[in-house]
């Protein structure tokens, strides 16, 4: 049985008769393959990648497994379509705070058509996507003092500056994020710390960048996840991933040198949230 | 004050039809005139914060022409000229390139047109694609004795290859205006590797570009020199010098995400030739 994805936070929503992904309950997710060439390309990735003996394998702990395309009911009662079958990155976690990062100075990328690149540029100047390399594209944080998930909406997440993107971080590292007051990132050192966090993991990424010609992830992003249920384990699970493939490229011997950067200027924005949440976060602005 | 033209240009404005251009003299300075906008003002700015900003590395000082405020020199109308270390005054033959840095040479603050313009370029050259750009370059022909600068109007329409190919080239000790001829990359080590070779002076650049919040150095190149005069027995004292710096912004605590990704670009590049030439033994 399909269902719609509890935690979605960016991308189409399959909602209201609209088409979108949907999830099953052995852990995996079903991505309907869009009729223009993005899915088609998008499958053509995860088939690359998946088989491309270059790829080393702590690096592949970053990419969602890849099941194949399967006929699966549509969510827009449209009948069986294919659908690409992944794993779904937050089954498992029973109360995930979830972060969607798109990195990247530009989102756009050479040939495409005019039409894209003036939807891209302006979007990409709208957001924070020129200024800082990167955008939030959605959040779904779970504020332990209110005991419940906080969302803020789409379109004030899009209107976020410099300010609001370092915020957002800061929320998502807090157990008040639904509070007006400063959040306290009392998750920080949990989440983005330690040799299992966040920042670890973005490191690890960020080697790989530094000389993979493989491919250019345009208009890709990163996930973050992890558990707010206190499970006598006290392991947040980090996780790092990265997703949405439509625009993805063969890197023909040059490095992502777009995705590189905005990962840099991403791991700076963690890295200062890290060392002023050791000395506190609350003063902060 | 005797001051005539540089003799060793590959980028950049030169004098022109009774617009000025730069001057050097005999004691190692470079008179850069003060562009009329407000090019020449942040160009300005950004020496005097730079040369003041106690939070910048010794080592990473070193990657910048050394700046003498500004003067009024005779014989250009008193306009006013940015004072600089000449970086090739210590060189006797040098070979240069200038590489600007960046996937994008516009910026937010820049006026609409300006932007549209860059775009353009930036899309037609490998500015888009590599992450930086091969905007000139002049090498010493250790057979023809004399140095070879390809045609401007070729350089700007290179893509991928071609950028290997001058990298190359750069380096190179065979006849080079010979198309026939493969480059030998006869000096690949001396220049790009070794402990003080442009390959190790670009990583500890990068090192400093992936937390310095301080500028962002929209439109900048990374100048590359070394000498040919006595190259065998005395080696290539390649130097790397970040030069340019009228679009300069304040970093305002993001770091110089679009130079570090076209940076760390243009040292894959490097790195890759560095290795082939290692590997070779054909030509």
């Amino acid at each position: 049985m399909l269902k719609v994805p509890e935690h979605q936070v960016a991308g189409h929503i399959a909602k209201e008769g609209k088409l979108g992904p949907l999830v099953d309950d052995r852990g995996r997710f079903y991505k309907p393959l869009q009729g223009d060439a993005r899915g088609e390309n998008e499958a053509k990735f995860y088939e690359s990648f998946s088989s491309n003996k270059n790829v080393p394998d702590h690096i592949r702990g970053y990419f969602p497994v890849y099941h194949g395309v399967q006929l699966a009911e549509a969510s827009d009662g449209s009948g069986k379509l294919p659908h690409m079958v992944l794993e779904d990155v937050v089954s498992g976690y029973v109360k995930p705070s979830v972060m969607d990062v798109k990195i990247g100075s530009r989102t756009w990328y050479p040939d495409v058509s005019e039409e894209y690149f003036n939807k891209c540029i302006k979007k990409d100047s709208a957001t924070t996507t020129i200024s800082l390399g990167f955008r939030v594209s959605g959040l779904k944080i779970f504020d332990c003092q209110e005991s419940r998930f906080w969302r803020p909406e789409k379109r004030v997440v899009l209107a976020y500056k410099v300010d609001g993107a370092r915020m957002a971080l800061r929320k998502f590292v807090s157990s008040n994020p639904s509070a007006d007051s400063v959040p306290d990132c009392a998750y920080a050192s949990e989440v983005y710390g330690g040799s299992n966090g966040i920042l670890a993991k973005l490191l690890e990424l960020k080697a790989w960048f530094e000389t993979q010609t493989l491919y250019h992830f345009n208009s890709c992003s990163i996930l973050m996840v992890y558990e707010n249920e206190s499970g006598g384990d006290d392991e947040r699970r980090a996780q790092v991933k990265l997703v949405d493939f439509a625009h993805v490229l063969d890197g023909n011997g040059v490095i992502d040198h777009n995705f590189f950067g905005g990962l840099c200027s991403f791991i700076k924005f963690i890295q200062d949230i890290l060392e002023s949440s050791d000395n506190r976060c609350e003063n902060g602005h | 004050m005797h001051l005539k033209a540089p003799e060793h240009q590959v980028a950049g404005h030169i004098a022109k039809d009774g617009k000025p251009g730069p001057l050097v003299d005999d004691k190692g300075r470079f008179f850069k005139p003060l562009q009329g906008d407000s090019r020449g003002e942040i160009e300005v700015k950004f020496y005097e914060s730079f040369s003041s900003n106690t939070e910048i590395p010794d080592h990473i000082r070193r990657y910048f022409p050394v700046y003498h405020g500004t003067q009024a020199v005779e014989g250009s109308d008193g306009a006013a000229m940015i004072v600089l270390e000449n970086l090739l005054s210590q060189y006797s033959k040098p070979s240069v390139m200038d590489v600007k840095m960046g996937s994008r040479t516009w910026y937010p603050e820049a006026s609409e047109e300006y932007i549209q313009k860059c775009l353009r370029k930036d899309a037609r050259s490998t500015t888009v694609s590599s992450g930086f750009r091969i905007s000139g370059f002049e090498v010493y022909d250790h057979k023809e004795l004399s140095f070879w600068k390809p045609d401007r109007k070729l350089l700007n329409g290179i893509k991928v290859d071609g950028v290997r190919l001058a990298l190359r080239k750069f380096v190179s000790s065979n006849t080079l205006s010979d198309t026939s001829s493969k480059p030998d990359s006869a000096f690949a080590s001396s220049v790009y590797g070794g402990s003080n070779g442009v390959l190790t002076q670009l990583l500890e650049l990068k090192t400093w570009f992936e937390n310095q919040t301080f500028y962002h150095f929209n439109s900048c190149s990374i100048l590359i020199i070394y000498e040919n005069e006595s190259i065998h027995d005395d080696g290539a004292r390649a130097q790397v010098k970040l030069v340019d710096f009228a679009h300069v912004h304040d970093g305002n605590g993001v770091i110089d995400h679009n130079f570090l990704g076209g940076l760390c670009s243009f040292i894959n590049f490097v790195r890759d030739i560095l290795q082939s030439s290692d590997e070779s033994t054909d030509n």
